[in-house]
């Protein structure tokens, strides 16, 4: 891996020192020196730097013991050492990797710039400090993000890490490049004064003529279509405002020498002529400037998609794997698929040598069909305002019509299992495994005790062959409802019995029990069945009555006949204060319009017969109307 | 770029625009050319009118000229809103013929249709219940593609019932859930996979009907997920939408519980999801945002969750969603009463 031995003779060793106190004294983020490669002639290579920017964080692998004056050079140093042990990671993958003291995923987005820059090669003429050089000039980049690839070939190296202002100038035989992060107006009285301050330049380089790029904030470019771009139309580039910090880690060796006459570029094992530089415009708010003059036409060779392919393919197949980061750049590769990476090839080529491999998916698709653009626009971070929410509120409005609605609307059986014919095409029940234990567990047992139960209801159910749940309950709803009449006209019928048996009850005889209602249900009943009334009023009955009689051994008796909708009542109970008002409202709310009551209260008995009128909408029982005067008549 | 607050820029060769008269909810995109004309494709829409009669009309699409053109004979009414439609996978068979594609729609019943030329004619009704009385009606279905006589349907009667079809009769019916079910996904042959309004994902097997492997069960209890999409070009993956979420989730069938990954990006809930018929990795999701997202899933998520690749904004709500198998370059989708078809 080239250092800075050999190159640092030629430079004066305190150069580092230099661009040290320059970069801190006006508060830039980075200064680099290019200087003339030693192994390669007529190329500007990384020569020495220094790092002033953010720094995320001091943590380094190992511990390092500091004092303060060596903490400044101290990151600048580390970055380098990184870079060599990545790019000999590369070099070598299956070698241990040199251990840094700085790990890549504790770097900020201004650290991988300024060690990603390291890799960068410059011919003379090319690139921001080719041109430099060439022209002997003072070079002042605004807005660097959004310049052409032509003018400055890391632009959207700086639109990723947030440099915005780069400033090169010639120095000693190479270039001092200096970076910021922010945006700092053209003045090249700072370059002579850092010059001169600095630097000791005496000659006084500065002319009149300063070549200058910048960038406009409110104007927007117009397309005009450089010959040089292909047929096809370019999608403005949304990318990532900011790459997350754990970034590429894999930096190849940048000194590929087989790359005719362009900037930097990484990828290994390109055929000659395949890698090339796409230009591409910005027509979003932010654009660039272009100034055309002094630019090399091959910077800038249109590129085929049947190139591009070919790249891709073969970055597909040198997947250089470094196992110990691959989690690290999978966040990458995923922004590096954010970019609208048809239109950017050389962005592409620098980074996606970095990454592990590319992503020909993203590709694949879209070189489908490369003539049409497509509806689909690339997605960015915060550029999309809140669109309109639902409209009326419902979220999954249609979906759920549509699952929960629509089927409801065929008004057939909407629970009904399917009728099947249970020899051949039997209802399979699975059993759900559920494979990852714990949190399951106690649902299958409920599970499971939910069937059991369902089976013992269906052993006590008759008459249901279907196995499935839905018709086991259904089966024991009819089988219930089925008992209670069966037990509502057999009670009917012992009571009647009863009736007929007894004769009048003496008031004393006691045999009241609190719950009588429900115990008596399972009494036997005896069939007799009278036509005879027990009422007083007999003259007012009919053929069609229903009688319910009293239960067993109990002085206190009620009888309720009914003749279609006149109830007549008779009933003897326990004389209390306010019963009568009770029993009257209970009436009321059973719908009966009493219009004729008559009351005796004898030794401590009420005795009340009462005429009344079923007012109600429903048919009204008999029974009902007699379970309700029961309980509140013996209410205690 | 436009303002992203409204809908995206759209150009007359890279999307077009069918209006249809009424409300479209389910659509289906032929793989196979139209009968109509061959370098065409057909597409099939279903109304959604709150109402008895509705419709399912037949469009074809010809991506050299990017339009589409209406054809009134083909056209079928439906019973209530059909809730799914799509027409015959990969139709390679020697056994048909090549001038009609067979269309299946679900609502009441399992319906198969013939879309020639020129009309469309009822093939079977496909109805399980013996009795008139009782049927279910059936929620969504899938198509074998592996196996192309085989049918799933789902219902609300927490059933599925897999049909051959070439015969017209049930192969299988599985009570596959405790609550309604609510759509179905085939894997391979012989394995499918469901979601239900009880929550969870299930995979089944026909070689052993006995048991049923649940791969994910929503976080809350009993939250419904809604729509499941297999992946058919890896068949590890799947994904699935929960009611009220904007989160896709994708499940990887052999890690159980743990979803793989949950795509959060959307910002109101999402309607519909189908994985690209060409490439593993890509899936596309669209929801109440009004946006329609497209994903490349990466083999391992960075630490703010995954982003979309690309994005389109319709004017309304998205309620339905395809990715042409034919031409997977094209995606077809469905908000109020329009189909857009747009390039990717």
């Amino acid at each position: 891996m080239a250092t800075g031995v050999q190159n640092q003779e030629s430079v004066p060793k305190y150069l580092k020192k230099q661009l040290a106190l320059t970069v801190r004294n006006i508060q830039w983020s980075y200064a680099i020196f290019w200087s003339i490669s030693t192994r390669q002639p007529g190329v500007l290579e990384w020569d020495d730097g220094y790092y002033n920017g953010d720094i995320k964080t001091r943590k380094t692998v190992q511990a390092v013991e500091l004092n303060a004056d060596q903490l400044d050079l101290q990151r600048s140093e580390q970055l380098r050492e990184l870079y060599e042990s990545l790019s000999a990671a590369q070099t070598s993958p299956h070698a241990i990797r040199p251990s840094a003291a700085l790990s890549p995923e504790y770097l900020t987005a201004t650290e991988w710039y300024y060690l990603v820059c390291m890799s960068f090669v410059f011919n003379i003429d090319h690139g921001l400090p080719g041109r430099t050089l060439s022209s002997g000039q003072p070079v002042w980049l605004c807005n660097a993000h959004c310049a052409e690839s032509k003018v400055f070939s890391r632009s959207l190296l700086a639109k990723v890490c947030a440099v915005v202002t780069v400033v090169c100038f010639p120095f000693s035989g190479g270039v001092i490049e200096l970076g910021v992060t922010d945006l700092v107006l053209e003045d090249f009285s700072l370059v002579q004064w850092i010059k001169t301050l600095f630097l000791g330049a005496q000659q006084a380089i500065v002319s009149n003529k300063s070549i200058h790029v910048s960038g406009n904030n409110n104007d927007l470019v117009c397309p005009a279509l450089d010959p040089l771009i292909i047929d096809t139309k370019l999608s403005p580039i949304l990318g990532c405002e900011h790459l997350e910090t754990s970034f590429p880690d894999d930096i190849p060796d940048g000194l590929e020498p087989n790359q005719p006459g362009e900037d930097s570029f990484l990828v290994q094992g390109i055929d000659g002529g395949a890698s090339q530089v796409q230009s591409w415009q910005c027509m979003d708010e932010e654009f660039s400037n272009c100034v055309h003059h002094s630019l090399n036409s091959s910077d800038c060779i249109s590129q085929t998609c049947a190139d591009v392919r070919n790249i891709i393919s073969l970055d597909q197949e040198e997947k250089n794997y470094d196992n110990s980061l691959q989690d690290v750049d999978e966040c990458n590769q995923i922004k590096l698929a954010s970019f609208d990476l048809q239109n950017d090839l050389h962005f592409h080529a620098v980074l996606s040598a970095i990454l592990k491999g590319s992503h020909p998916l993203i590709l694949g698709p879209r070189f489908q069909n490369s003539n049409k653009e497509s509806s689909f626009v690339c997605w960015r971070k915060n550029g999309l305002v809140k669109p309109q929410k639902a409209r009326d509120g419902t979220p999954q409005k249609l979906l759920k019509k549509i699952l929960f609605f629509v089927p409801h609307m065929h008004d057939r059986g909407l629970s009904e299992s399917p009728d099947v014919n249970g020899v051949r095409d039997a209802v399979w029940r699975p059993e759900a495994d559920d494979i990852c234990g714990n949190r399951e567990l106690p649902e299958r047992k409920r599970r499971e005790k939910i069937n059991d139960r369902l089976m013992i209801l269906k052993s006590m159910v008759p008459a249901n062959s279907k196995a499935d749940k839905v018709s086991i309950l259904d089966g024991t709803i009819n089988y219930l409802q089925d008992l209670e009449r069966r037990v509502a006209e057999l009670e009917s019928c012992r009571e009647l019995t009863e009736l007929e048996t007894r004769t009048k009850r003496k008031p004393d005889h006691v045999e009241r029990t609190s719950d009588n209602y429900g115990n008596n249900k399972t009494t036997n009943a005896k069939k007799l069945y009278s036509s005879k009334r027990k009422t007083p009023d007999a003259d007012e009955v009919d053929d069609e009555i229903d009688h319910v009689a009293t239960k067993d051994g109990s002085t206190d008796n009620i009888t309720v006949s009914m003749n279609k909708n006149d109830f007549i009542i008779v009933l003897k109970c326990p004389w209390r204060e306010g019963v009568l008002l009770e029993i009257m409202d209970v009436l009321s709310i059973l719908s009966l319009d009493c219009h004729s009551v008559q009351s005796f209260a004898t030794a401590g008995i009420l005795s009340l017969t009462i005429k009344s009128k079923y007012k109600g909408s429903s048919v009204a029982k008999a029974g009902t109307i007699k379970q309700a005067l029961q309980r509140v008549a013996w209410k205690y | 770029m436009e303002n992203s607050s409204q809908e995206s820029h759209l150009r007359s060769d890279n999307s077009v625009t069918y209006e249809s008269p009424y409300t479209v909810y389910a659509m289906a995109v032929s793989s196979t050319p139209s009968p109509t004309n061959l370098s065409h494709q057909s597409i099939a829409l279903g109304s959604f009118l709150e109402d008895y009669s509705n419709r399912v009309d037949i469009i074809s699409f010809d991506p050299d000229t990017v339009s589409v053109k209406t054809h009134p004979t083909l056209s079928f009414d439906h019973p209530y809103p059909p809730t799914k439609l799509m027409f015959q996978p990969n139709r390679k068979s020697s056994s048909s013929s090549s001038s009609s594609d067979i269309l299946a729609s679900s609502g009441d019943y399992l319906r198969l249709w013939e879309v020639r030329e020129s009309s469309i004619e009822p093939l079977s009704v496909l109805n399980n219940s013996k009795t008139s009385e009782f049927c279910a009606p059936l929620t969504s279905f899938d198509w074998n593609d592996v196996e192309p006589k085989r049918i799933g349907t789902s219902s609300i009667d927490t059933t599925c019932t897999i049909w051959d079809i070439e015969k017209g009769v049930v192969e299988t019916q599985l009570i596959a859930h405790d609550k309604e079910v609510y759509d179905i996904a085939w894997g391979e042959a012989r394995v499918f996979a469901s979601v239900s309004a009880d929550g969870s994902v299930r995979i089944f097997d026909l070689r052993d009907k006995e048991h049923s492997t649940i791969i994910y069960e929503s976080p809350q209890p009993d939250t419904p997920l809604l729509r499941l999409a297999w992946n058919k070009q890896d068949l590890k993956y799947m994904a699935t939408i929960q009611m009220d979420s904007n989160k896709v989730v994708i499940l990887d069938i052999r890690s159980p519980t743990m979803p793989v990954a949950e795509l959060e990006r959307h910002q109101a809930s999402v309607n519909a999801i189908t994985w690209s018929p060409q490439s593993s990795k890509h899936i596309c999701s669209a929801g109440d945002d009004t946006q329609a997202l497209i994903w490349e899933l990466p083999t391992v998520a960075g630490p703010n969750g995954i982003d979309p690749l690309c994005v389109y904004s319709a004017g309304a709500e998205i309620n339905q969603l395809q990715w042409s198998a034919a031409q997977p370059d094209w995606i077809a989708i469905a908000f109020s009463n329009k189909m857009q078809f747009l390039k990717v």
